[in-house]
């Protein structure tokens, strides 16, 4: 056991690594720091004024290797180089390894604390759409499997995969016009966080998410129900005579929800995240919306450090997820 | 109509000859008889199996060229819609004048679904879009099926560092958030095309067919067959080739048609974040992202946002139910 | 686990939401800071927008369009644009008691004299040791001193130190000083401190523009205590970190900002203590009489907040208006264009709810730019002068302005000195003129003889969104009307920008430039051979000697008749070249709420919130009337749970059994 913990202890770094090696060759490979400078300094940016925010920002250095190419201001004062590997790959690294996510490239604002600030709000989105959804679809999952076979199941299963044939959009853009504005009941935009007024932001966007998932949910956790259901313990508590419903709520549910809690927990940490379109659509400036931003504004120093984080908080999710299984289930310890 | 375009229409054509190719190698074998048997009772695969077939009849049309004289050359399709004339802006459905408070003017003719801003008739450009949608799902399939599947048996076959390596490269690409990877190859690869696309889409894509196949193959190893075949002396490629890629055939199937259907819906999120299709081509993502603003016109246009969400619910319901009739059929204790 | 009450849980929550809704409403808004001010009349507040997030507020550094409109309201400048005089504008006197005095000196220098109103204050803050002290003409000095400080980036430092006297020296000896700026002793020559309220700016040459600079908050007063306070680090005894000054500026204006919730929104509060202007007792055009006179001489600003909530897009800005929850909305892109006739009236439907519609136009010209450096394009101008008059700007101008957007016909745009109200652009559309100059080009019906194929042109262009992506398509099928074929590249925004600079494009689709200030010379100068990309904004790369000549005659005489005769000679110049094809002014149509009557439209402005009234009861009355809540879909939709949910138990009850 303590092996295998350290085996996947062991592994999350390298992974990391990978992740940071390949966001690095994407978001630099993308643009020139030189064009970025120029769109976020404005039309009237001279030489001077551009290579000062390079320079600033340490993107006047080489990108991998510094082995004595140097991008000089227009002065033709080279940079001050302390060594080969004084570039600006490991330069961003070091800092990101050691979680000094540095500002952003637009703003200029520290991003430690924009993402502390962007968190909460969604946070508030994603837990209550994931807990209410995971109720929902885990209900409406035992109900197919409780009337599994029949025309009403066939139905239900066609109701999930209709839901999961509508784009996104589709939901929220329909959500949008229909609830918030011919009803009239939420605001159609906006977000502020005060008081238990504010659930009135919240609710709508809220339920958009769980319906959006609802479908694939529902199908998912009533396959592994139906796995369950398959088991030998299950036919042996039917052949003591169990009935059907406690059969399921008893048996099946107990022993489903291992797999299915596995399953949601590795999900977890990725809230955080929140909803790049479900907040885009209604204004809540959570982490979602930050990104978009980020990638409407070339905002290369805001997506690598979300990268960044995310990537860590799936390797966290991942690895407690396995180390769940493990706790569950012997077998997995051996291979 | 340039090479490109020829190429795309190629390597579709190609897609679609590696299935019934897969189709008739399959078939061969008993599993795939006796799934073929029960899916001929399976109605509601029957059915959403005719519906795919209409969607590539409709694509295929649009795809394939033939000259009109002068030296010029269109897609059937186009041929068969010629006689709509184009308008100068929106129209309602079969209204007789164009869709304006301000200045109606009386059309050129009629059109069962309006048209858009620029007149072009809608439900031309909800059919044209199919060829969109084919071309992303089947460049996108003709590239990551192959490389998921093999290196998915190489993974689970050969083990060790192939296993690990394979193993670290997909965890990596997995961990940074699929969105943020897609767009960012997208922006790297530069000006738009489908081909692009659909390479950035099998980037990501061909991850969670090799884990799959990798589980599969792991357990068929384990099976005597195999320790057999071995034991024979016959060589790793024989073994691949005779034995495991037939057994894990049907899983590269039905993971291809939901799959593809997956495909199909991330066309119309990239698409709404600005990464999509390239202009002028018909794509049912670029209507639902232009529907935004469309629906908040006084009073709003929703022809265009209903006939592409429409035909966009149609291919994938029918892709979705048609991988669940499948998979019963190939494994009817678990469907 | 226990038998899980499925249902019974449900309705509850079936049961709360329905309470939630009775609760609920559909305001989008923060609830105001207070509701009575002390006297105890009503606390009136000002719902706007902004379209993007600030980047800085720091008045040396700011250059963009949306910190500006923050940045006015907070941040008085020496001088200011008169909000009713629109045509031409006019600037007056804000800080400064009156207008500067000019001196010519026999050495071609020139000094203007300017003295600072007395008693004016900054705003009450901690960096001051709470109430704001008075604005002196060292604190007009220390702003200059912070345009030379190369670690502020101030964007028109070049600009400026062209003509004030001593702001090059100053920015040397910081650079010779490691680049560390020491505002004790490295003092800007060119701004004299006379005394507390008078200060003498001292230009090299003649410099009229001068005065449009003196209206933009680079040169308003900064004090150096807030620079100082403000520095983004922890202190002892403090909770946090302070703000870095560009996020927490300390202004005079007539409002302060209290709360800036990032990403979120900006709440602006009165300045108590604002007497530096009153509304104008004259001035307006005569249809603003019945609004605008009653005011004459009112103390500012006249509003108690201000609320800019951040909505980068526009659908929620359009929705928001129409539920009364925005005071005022820009119809500018997107397809509002049924909200307004073709009469330029509003549809009845809004008009009869009381709302008002005006038509803006900005101060600046769009265009598309050949690369004059391109073998094809740039050695033939008659394909330049035919696809020009291929191109119809009215149909873009529909599409994307509802049709509000004149057609651009020459360089300036109205309202500027040198604007010809009665010129016609030669090379405007005419596509039997096209078609005939395309063959003098050498390309009858746009197709190249030798091969017989039509010829292929790209146009680079930006599309993010929907509506762009069908202007592209739009300004393809226009320009392929004299039988050339057009390819369409879409580019981000930053490859675009690399693409100009590089001069690696054929036709670039949407240039163009927004004034700093209503000079023929901020029009002119952007294409002169000194002003290629990548510092400049010569997009096309256009080089003409003769140009380059006039411009330097024309750019810094006064106004006079002479300067409009080079400024026809050079506009006649630019469009018989024709390195761009002339598109449209940008402007859009403004809705006003009936509480929220429109005192002026002043485009120099961004906004001019201090001018602005609202009618606050007539708001809460409106609002009311426009958002009725209907209960039945409510009851509908919990019945139709509740009888899915009765079906089930039946089917359940009936086979388990």
């Amino acid at each position: 056991m303590f092996n295998y913990l350290l085996r996947r202890l062991l592994y999350a770094p390298l992974i990391i690594a990978g992740v940071m090696f390949i966001t690095f060759l994407l978001f630099f490979v993308v643009q020139k720091p030189e064009t970025m400078a120029r769109n976020i300094l404005g039309k009237r940016a001279t030489p001077q004024t551009t290579y000062d925010w390079l320079h600033k920002r340490g993107y006047d250095k080489p990108l991998f290797f510094n082995v004595g190419q140097t991008r000089s201001a227009p002065d033709g004062h080279p940079f001050a180089s302390r060594g080969l590997f004084d570039t600006v790959f490991f330069n961003q690294m070091w800092k990101l390894a050691t979680f000094d996510l540095g500002v952003s490239d637009v703003s200029g604002r520290e991003l430690n604390e924009v993402f502390r600030e962007g968190a909460l709000p969604s946070l508030l989105l994603m837990l209550p759409a994931y807990v209410a959804g995971f109720f929902m679809a885990t209900g409406l999952a035992l109900y197919l499997v409780f009337v599994r076979n029949s025309a009403l199941d066939a139905a239900g299963v066609f109701v999930c995969v209709a839901l999961m044939s509508i784009p996104a959009m589709v939901y929220i853009i329909f959500g949008q016009a229909v609830v918030a504005l011919s009803l009239n009941y939420f605001p159609a935009f906006g977000f502020e966080l005060k008081d238990w007024s504010s659930m009135r932001f919240l609710l709508l966007p809220v339920s958009l998410i769980v319906v959006m998932n609802l479908g694939h949910d529902t199908r998912l956790y009533r396959a592994v129900f139906l796995e369950e259901i398959g088991q030998d313990y299950v036919r042996t508590a039917q052949a003591k005579g169990a009935s059907n419903s406690r059969l399921l709520l008893v048996h099946v549910l107990k022993n489903g929800m291992i797999a299915l809690i596995t399953f949601v927990v590795a999900h977890l940490p990725l809230l955080i995240l929140g909803s790049l379109l479900v907040e885009n659509f209604f204004g809540i400036p959570g982490l979602g919306n930050l990104l978009i931003n980020a990638i409407h504004t070339s905002d290369l120093a805001v997506v690598r450090a979300t990268t960044f984080l995310t990537s860590i908080l799936y390797i966290i999710g991942l690895t407690v997820t396995d180390i769940c299984y493990a706790l569950v289930d012997p077998r997995i310890r051996l291979s | 109509m340039n090479w490109s375009d020829w190429a795309q229409n190629f390597l579709v054509v190609a897609g679609i000859g590696f299935v019934v190719w897969i189709v008739m190698h399959g078939s061969r074998s008993d599993r795939w008889q006796r799934a073929w048997s029960r899916l001929r009772r399976d109605k509601v695969g029957i059915v959403a199996g005719l519906a795919i077939a209409l969607y590539l009849a409709i694509g295929a049309l649009e795809m394939i060229q033939i000259p009109t004289g002068s030296g010029g050359s269109a897609t059937i399709l186009a041929l068969l819609l010629r006689g709509i004339p184009a308008e100068d802006t929106y129209s309602a459905p079969l209204a007789s004048t164009s869709f304006s408070l301000a200045k109606p003017k009386p059309l050129h003719g009629r059109h069962l679904l309006g048209t858009d801003a620029l007149g072009k008739d809608v439900l031309v450009q909800t059919l044209r879009a199919c060829r969109t949608a084919l071309i992303i799902g089947g460049m996108t399939s003709a590239i990551y099926i192959p490389l998921g599947t093999l290196f998915g048996i190489f993974a689970g076959y050969f083990r060790r560092w192939i296993d690990d390596v394979i193993q670290f490269t997909y965890t990596v690409l997995y961990s940074i958030p699929e969105i943020l990877l897609l767009i960012s190859i997208l922006l790297v690869l530069g000006e738009k095309s489908l081909g692009k696309m659909s390479l950035a889409l099998s980037i990501t894509a061909w991850v969670s067919l090799c884990r799959l196949i990798r589980g599969e193959t792991m357990r068929q190893t384990e099976r005597p067959y195999i320790a057999g075949a071995r034991a024979l002396g016959q060589s790793h490629w024989n073994i691949i080739i005779h034995h495991l890629l037939p057994n894990v055939m049907h899983l590269v199937l039905i993971n291809l048609v939901l799959g593809f259907s997956n495909l199909v819906l991330a066309e119309a999120m990239l698409s709404y974040l600005g990464v999509g299709s390239p202009i002028g081509t018909a794509s049912w993502g670029n209507m639902i992202d232009g529907a935004r603003g469309e629906l908040s016109r006084e009073p709003a246009v929703w022809w265009t946002l209903t006939s592409a969400t429409a035909a966009l619910f149609g291919l994938v319901l029918a892709l979705n139910l048609l991988g669940d009739s499948l998979r019963r059929a190939f494994d009817p204790k678990r469907g | 686990m226990k038998k899980i009450p499925n249902f019974r849980a449900r309705s509850l929550v079936g049961a709360l939401g329905v309470c939630l809704l009775s609760a609920c409403s559909n305001d989008p808004h923060s609830a105001p800071l207070h509701t009575l001010r002390p006297d105890g009349s009503p606390w009136v507040v000002r719902y706007s927008y902004l379209p993007d997030e600030v980047r800085s507020l720091d008045p040396q550094v700011s250059y963009d369009m949306v910190s500006r409109m923050v940045l006015e309201p907070v941040q008085d400048c020496l001088l200011e644009y008169h909000v009713m005089k629109t045509d031409p504008y006019e600037v007056v006197p804000c800080l400064l008691a009156a207008m500067p005095e000019r001196t010519l000196n026999a050495d071609g220098t020139v000094d203007y004299l300017c003295k600072l109103k007395p008693g004016v204050l900054f705003h009450d803050d901690p960096c001051f040791g709470r109430p704001g002290r008075e604005v002196v003409a060292g604190d007009i000095h220390f702003s200059f001193q912070r345009m030379c400080d190369a670690r502020n980036a101030c964007p028109v430092f070049a600009n400026l130190a062209e003509y004030v006297a001593g702001m090059k020296e100053a920015a040397e000896a910081a650079k010779a000083n490691g680049g560390a700026f020491d505002y004790d002793t490295m003092k800007v020559r060119g701004v004299e401190v006379l005394d507390a309220h008078t200060f003498k700016l001292h230009l090299l040459q003649p410099y009229p523009q001068i005065l449009y600079w003196m209206a933009m908050h680079f040169t308003a007063p900064v004090a150096r205590e807030a620079v100082e306070y403000y520095d983004g680090k922890e202190h002892a005894g403090e909770p946090g970190t302070r703000p870095l000054f560009k996020f927490h500026p300390v202004g005079n204006g007539p409002f302060q900002i209290v709360e800036w919730k990032r990403g979120q929104r900006f709440r602006l509060v009165r300045n108590e203590r604002y007497h530096t202007t009153v509304f104008p007792s004259g001035g307006w055009p005569p249809e603003r009489a019945a609004v605008d006179a009653p005011l004459a001489g009112h103390a500012l600003p006249l509003v108690d907040e201000v609320q800019l909530s951040i909505f980068r897009e526009l659908l929620p800005i359009w929705l928001l208006t129409r539920q009364g929850y925005l005071d005022r909305m820009g119809v500018q892109k997107d397809a509002v264009n049924s909200v307004v006739t073709s009469a330029s009236e509003l549809a009845p439907e809004y008009a009869a709810r009381g709302m008002k519609l005006e038509k803006a136009v900005e101060v600046s010209t769009f265009y598309m730019s050949f690369n004059m450096q391109d073998p094809l394009l740039g050695q033939n101008k008659k394909l330049r002068q035919a696809l020009s008059c291929a191109y119809n700007p009215q149909g873009f101008i529909d599409l994307l302005y509802g049709g509000v957007a004149p057609v651009a016909r020459q360089l300036v745009p109205p309202g500027v000195f040198g604007f010809q109200k009665d010129f016609q652009n030669p090379y405007g559309f005419n596509l039997e003129k096209a078609r005939r100059l395309i063959a003098e080009a050498g390309y009858p019906d746009g197709r190249d003889p030798k091969t017989g194929q039509p010829l292929e042109i790209t146009m680079d262009t930006v599309a993010a969104g929907a509506e762009e992506r069908q202007l592209a398509e739009y300004e393809q099928r226009q320009l392929e009307q004299v039988g050339v074929r057009v390819r369409v590249i879409e580019n981000t925004f930053a490859r675009m920008t690399e693409k100009l600079d590089q001069g690696n494009f054929q036709i670039g689709a949407g240039s163009g430039w927004g004034a700093d200030y209503p000079d023929p010379e901020n029009f002119f100068f952007l294409f002169t051979s000194t002003n290629f990309p990548p510092a400049g904004q010569n997009t096309s790369r256009f080089k003409n000697a003769e140009y380059d000549r006039l411009f330097a005659q024309m750019a810094t005489m006064e106004n006079s008749p002479e300067r409009l005769e080079l400024v026809k000679k050079m506009n006649a110049l630019l469009i018989e070249e024709c390195p761009i094809i002339l598109h449209f002014n940008k402007a859009y149509y403004l809705i006003s709420q009936p509480w929220a009557p429109l005192t002026h439209l002043n485009m120099m402005l961004e906004g001019g919130f201090k001018y602005l009234p609202i009618d606050q009861a007539l708001r809460e009355k409106k609002r009311h009337e426009w958002n009725p809540v209907s209960r039945w879909p409510l009851v509908a939709a919990l019945g139709f749970v509740g009888a899915a949910l009765g079906c089930g138990i039946y089917v359940n009850r009936s086979r388990n059994v």
